[in-house]
């Protein structure tokens, strides 16, 4: 009984604790937050969440409260309801972790920037909109953590205001979740006007759930998490500072959408054809975003399609009716991802901005903790045997394999696999091996606790966290016990496939052949010619057929052509083809009567 | 005087000298390794230093067209550019926080207080400012040709005790990386 009590009062404390600095910031006159400040509350409201966490390993409960309700119209509640289950206590501790390794490390990485404070009060206010989405209960309050951190997103993307490339990428963002946001509130719609609540617990019919609601969940996961279609904001994303990246578009955010899948998976359990949909969008997704990831040269982007790779690899885990299993590679994906992120911020930082890994190299001599942090991070990115990202990805990979589902996402995936060494391997090689190709700058150092300590807490996670997750949490369904050896070794000999391209291709760039242009480099380079090919022809064609619609159909058809203008027009006509008798001859008039004579008698008679 | 002026249009040898900068940029984009780079570099200057005394004009121009299409079918598809150039990551990064200081002149006196003998000097520039301009404006409208100015380099000061021309915009410039 008091377990219950326990967790409920724990997981609050935590929440009041994340909004202190904000009504602190409201309530009082001198400013009273700073970003030491803030990163020692998020500090705090880890530690606090770690109490449900062990709670719920160890005695299993879960609970549901219910605190106040919005009276918006009559017969329909919403309350404020907060759903505690394993994947709201797990993932607490593990965003809270993260941010506060993100926030620590950002005191050092934006103390040269004006307005620090403000920054960091919006990582905390997206931090309040994330966890308010994870803990929801019902699509309302989910709703509102949606759209905050979709705003929050904006405003910290367009962070450097100044830059155009920044507004744009801001831009971008906010339109394409505005997309995923249509969907979203289809799916509302369909629940409030078919089941007439939004709450996510209520028993749904065994038949099969129709499929708008369950094409309008995939849609709004489809703009939140980047999903191929809706893709283009999350490299674009990277114009944010690097803690950005590390926070939103690697950790947190961009589960959101796998997160709402997750929450409504027994509406999509019933809907085979909805789960085939994921399954063969999350593979497609993943293939692109690594094929993309192959050429590009920026290190923040290589890691940001490494993302949207995994966001795929999610969605397909989604697509095989596994949401536990999708929450363990969020979980997962959350310490090694931030903590690539935190290396290549300490980096760029360290050479002067320099982003280009064509101007890196020799770096493990220079930078040893950070590098040594990337080669794990990169290494349980790949799915190296026990580190985390094995527990996951080889799981997913497993269960693919051993489902009859689809051979067809099989395969992309496992090509997506190989691609993942591939590039993994060759930023690694670039950025920390060979001789140094960067622009002389002074000396660099990471003797900085403050660098430092993030990246060895979250190296520490990246290593550990898989084992610990999967030892402590009970699988809600079995995973495939017996398979064939090569079923077994799939995912390692792909992965081991794509670091022999990436060797060899790196071999083949030290020869004295010239490089030049071929179709394939050009595709993975401009990112599938996605971009252009969508961006200018959608909105040209909508202006264009509201310009029509505007002006040709309404202004020029109905109100002049099928008014005054087409009226007179037709009497033109008429006019133009009788003054040909106007002739003023007596005869042919004397003609006309005979004949007008003779056609009434005839008639008449 | 003597220094060359800009004009509206290119001379070849500009024209020669830009391809040549750009092929190197791209080459470098391509050939990662300094090494590498070098060799082709040096095959690359060879190609160029073979035909540098062409006296043809036709023909230089038409090496040079040639030159320009193999340029355009061999370039990178994401050249390498510079933090800071245009198109760069850190280009106009801090272009939002770059405000001109006529602002100072909106500040509230309680936030003026805080900062007395900068505002009480800031008047006295302010003063030298209006006194000078139309010395400037006088300057600069003698040394215009009839035509427009040929460069956008500004004349310094020509009389004993006046400012160069346009020197508040330039005082008043901000900072390139904000505090």
């Amino acid at each position: 009984m008091e377990t219950a009590l326990l967790l409920n009062t724990s997981m609050l404390l935590t929440l009041a604790i994340i909004l202190t600095p904000t009504l602190l910031a409201l309530l009082s006159k001198t400013p009273p937050n700073s970003p030491t400040t803030i990163t020692r509350t998020v500090k705090t409201a880890f530690l606090i969440s770690l109490v449900p966490m062990t709670l719920f390993m160890y005695s299993g409960t879960e609970s549901i409260t219910s605190h106040w309700e919005w009276k918006l119209t009559t017969g329909f509640k919403i309350p404020l309801s907060l759903k505690m289950d394993q994947y709201s206590m797990m993932f607490f501790p593990i965003a809270l972790f993260v941010t506060w390794s993100i926030l620590q490390f950002a005191t050092w990485y934006m103390a040269s920037e004006p307005y620090t404070t403000k920054f960091f009060s919006y990582l905390l206010t997206f931090l309040i909109a994330m966890l308010i989405l994870t803990i929801a209960n019902n699509m309302f309050l989910l709703f509102i953590g949606w759209e905050g951190v979709g705003m929050m997103s904006f405003l910290l993307i367009g962070w450097w205001q100044g830059r155009a490339e920044a507004n744009t990428a801001a831009l971008q963002a906010v339109l394409y979740n505005r997309i995923g946001d249509i969907g979203l509130i289809l799916s509302m719609a369909w629940l409030a006007s078919t089941t007439n609540t939004w709450e996510l617990q209520q028993p749904l019919t065994p038949t099969q759930t129709p499929m708008l609601p369950l094409l309008g969940l995939i849609l709004a996961a489809m703009g939140k998490s980047a999903q191929f279609g809706l893709h283009p904001w999350l490299p674009a994303a990277m114009e944010g500072p690097t803690p950005v990246s590390a926070l939103l578009h690697s950790s947190t955010m961009v589960v959101a959408g796998i997160f709402l899948l997750i929450r409504t998976h027994p509406m999509l359990a019933t809907n085979p054809t909805a789960l085939t949909l994921c399954l063969c969008l999350g593979a497609l997704s993943t293939l692109f975003a690594a094929t993309c990831a192959l050429t590009q040269n920026d290190i923040k982007k290589i890691i940001a399609f490494s993302t949207s790779s995994q966001l795929g690899l999610m969605m397909v885990t989604i697509g095989l009716n596994l949401p536990q299993l999708a929450f363990l590679h969020i979980s997962t994906h959350a310490f090694f991802k931030a903590m690539l992120f935190l290396c290549s911020g300490t980096i760029i930082h360290s050479l002067n901005g320099e982003q280009d890994i064509r101007k890196m190299g020799g770096l493990q001599n220079l930078l040893p903790t950070t590098t040594s942090c990337l080669t794990i991070g990169n290494l349980a990115l790949m799915g190296t045997p026990f580190l985390a990202g094995f527990y996951s990805k080889d799981l997913i990979i497993e269960n693919l394999n051993t489902s009859y589902l689809n051979t067809w996402a099989l395969l992309l995936t496992l090509l997506a696999t190989s691609f993942t060494a591939t590039y993994s391997l060759r930023m690694t090689l670039l950025v920390q091996t060979g001789f140094p190709r960067t622009p002389p700058n002074p000396p660099m150092n990471e003797n900085n606790p403050t660098i430092t300590a993030p990246l060895t807490r979250l190296a520490l996670g990246s290593i550990l966290a898989g084992l610990l997750i999967t030892s402590y949490i009970i699988p809600t369904k079995t995973p495939p016990m017996t398979m064939p050896l090569s079923t077994k070794t799939a995912a390692i000999t792909a992965t081991m496939l794509g670091i022999a391209l990436a060797l060899e291709l790196s071999t083949m760039t030290h020869t004295l052949t010239h490089p030049k242009q071929n179709t394939y480099l050009n595709f993975s380079s401009t990112l599938g010619y996605f971009n252009p090919l969508t961006h200018r022809p959608s909105t040209t064609n909508l202006l264009n057929s509201g310009q029509k619609i505007a002006l040709h159909l309404i202004d020029l058809s109905w109100y002049k052509k099928m008014g005054p203008e087409g009226l007179a027009h037709l009497q033109l006509m008429a006019t133009k083809a009788s003054t040909v008798l106007h002739t003023g001859l007596i005869k042919t008039y004397l003609g006309s009567f005979a004949l007008s004579i003779l056609l009434i008698l005839s008639t008449q008679t | 005087e003597g220094e060359p002026q800009m004009a509206a249009y290119l001379t070849h040898q500009q024209k020669v000298l830009r391809l040549y900068k750009k092929s190197l940029r791209h080459l470098e984009s391509w050939c990662i390794y300094r090494d590498k780079y070098r060799y082709f570099a040096c095959l690359l200057r060879e190609r160029f230093d073979k035909n540098k005394d062409v006296k043809d004009m036709v023909k230089a121009t038409e090496l040079l067209k040639a030159g320009e299409e193999e340029f355009w079918a061999n370039q990178h598809p994401q050249p390498y550019i510079f933090p800071d150039s245009p198109g760069g990551t850190s280009y106009e990064r801090y272009e939002c926080y770059k405000i001109p200081e006529w602002c100072l002149d909106y500040w509230h006196p309680s936030e003026k207080a805080m900062y007395p003998d900068y505002f009480a000097k800031r008047e006295q520039w302010k003063k030298l400012q209006r006194e000078s301009w139309d010395k400037e404006i006088k300057q600069l409208e003698e040394e215009t040709p009839a035509d427009g100015p040929r460069t956008e380099a500004l004349p310094p000061a020509r009389k004993e005790g006046h400012l160069p021309p346009l020197w508040w915009q330039y005082v008043t410039r901000p900072r390139e990386i904000p505090m």
